[in-house]
């Protein structure tokens, strides 16, 4: 009887120690609201509403999820880190397709971050995400006009995950601005980004297809980030909260 | 009567036998082998970032040779440390050996820092810096080591999980009964800060 009081006695403080283990590291991410998350107050309404349309209908067209959050802080965390780790807690993304895309702004800390799911790494290679991020962000946010920069980085996104807007084309912008005998170079530049692209998909077909569900999956498990908001999980994908996507850290990121 | 009595009989074998599987999975019997799983799956998917940073370097090295050749001993450097890097044999194993996995670990730090030292020269040549190649070489790089900095975190937290699983009770009981042979494995030890990407700025 003692025995079995003090085995008893045991789990419950295993429990106790587990729990505040997970606890020792959260992480608090501002409350989801929808596809656009404006903790850090730095979009009005009229922009923040155009931009929940475009990525409503983003979603509508061809289920990839764009999010855009700016937070106050990132509570000490590189913006690498807190991106991927906000990814998976909310689960950016159809759980299936991996195809859910981030944009992060944390303007007390000058950086901002594209975080791209697994599925949709072929389409916005790190390299033309630095692009969107040097040429349509950054400009913007040192004049201070963060709906502008946000605005733009969006459109540019979704018109590549829409196909109407071409890697060359967002290549050019940058060209056009520095010097005007590039075009050879943007040809070289298109090509280059086909060749890569076809290879990310066709390497993310073999290699990661069967892993992205996997990762997913391991990640829902893992209970020791919590979140202010629980809405990720209850939800279901009619919504605007995330299909359960994952990443694993592509995209590109940019301070200012 | 007899017919639904000998159904009935025949019926109870299978129900059984689920019945028991189901009590000796709730008790964890298959944590082992899975967690086992996910921290190898983890662990490739960790050496497939170090092999995709490998395969960048080549490229990277030939865009800086034309531009800053002079830069003898730092080009030299990131070559060798690349070579020592992928000379060694990655098995399946090394997972469960401290001495194999230290001397990998050690092998890819060395080359992260010679990496690092080269783009932190390549910021002295402005042309370098503005060359179309060198800048998507750079944003690939700079992804590449983000995401070995992800596989590795979720490496280790496999790991944790698997390697609490086998010290942990009900996995205790089948790690000394049925999976003797499951072994804790080894996990990074190096501070986060080391395998930061290089920081670059354009």
């Amino acid at each position: 009887m003692r025995r079995a009081l003090l085995v008893l006695a045991l789990l419950v403080l295993a429990l106790l120690f587990g729990a505040s283990a997970a606890y020792a590291q959260t992480l608090t991410f501002p409350q989801q609201t929808g596809r656009v998350t404006d903790d850090a107050g730095i979009l009005d309404s009229a922009t923040r509403a155009a931009l929940v349309e475009k990525l409503a209908g983003l979603e509508a067209r061809n289920t990839d999820q764009l999010f855009v959050v700016t937070v106050k802080s990132l509570q000490g965390y590189a913006i690498e880190d807190y991106a991927n780790r906000m990814f998976r807690q909310w689960g950016i993304g159809q759980r299936d397709k991996n195809n859910g895309v981030l944009l992060l702004v944390a303007p007390s800390d000058r950086k901002v971050r594209i975080e791209v799911g697994y599925g949709l790494e072929g389409t916005l290679t790190d390299a033309i995400t630095k692009l969107i991020i040097e040429n349509a962000i950054i400009p913007r946010f040192k004049a201070n006009d963060f709906p502008g920069g946000i605005t733009r980085g969006v459109d540019n996104l979704v018109g590549l995950l829409l196909g109407e807007n071409s890697a060359q084309n967002i290549a050019a912008q940058k060209s056009a601005g520095e010097s005007k005998a590039i075009p050879v170079m943007a040809v070289f530049l298109t090509i280059w980004f086909l060749i890569a692209g076809w290879i990310f998909y066709m390497m993310h077909r073999r290699g990661l297809g069967g892993g992205g569900s996997n990762y997913s999956s391991g990640n829902h498990s893992s209970s020791s980030w919590s979140s202010s908001s629980s809405s990720s999980s209850s939800s279901s994908s009619s919504s605007s909260s995330g299909g359960g996507g994952s990443s694993g850290g592509g995209g590109s990121s940019g301070s200012w | 009567m007899a017919f639904s009595a000998t159904f009935a009989r025949f019926i109870r074998i299978p129900i059984l036998a689920a019945m028991l599987g189901l009590l000796l999975s709730g008790c964890g019997v298959n944590n082992i082998p899975s967690h086992e799983e996910s921290a190898k799956a983890k662990w490739s998917d960790v050496q497939n970032q170090y092999q995709r940073r490998a395969d960048l370097i080549p490229n990277l090295i030939e865009t800086v040779k034309g531009f800053a050749a002079q830069e003898r001993t730092v080009l030299e450097a990131v070559t060798a440390a690349r070579a020592n890097a992928t000379s060694i044999k990655i098995s399946p194993e090394i997972i469960n050996d401290p001495e194999a996995f230290k001397k990998f670990q050690e092998a890819q730090a060395q080359l992260s820092g010679a990496l690092g030292r080269l783009i932190a020269v390549s910021e002295r040549y402005p042309e370098l810096k503005s060359n179309q190649n060198f800048l998507t070489l750079q944003s690939q790089l700079e992804g590449t080591e983000n995401r070995i900095a992800v596989a590795r975190r979720d490496y280790i937290e496999a790991v944790r999980v698997y390697n609490t699983e086998l010290r942990t009770f009900p996995g205790v009981i089948w790690a000394s009964t049925l999976y003797k042979s499951n072994k804790p494995m080894e996990t990074f030890t190096t501070a986060t800060d080391l395998s930061r990407p290089p920081q670059v700025r354009f």
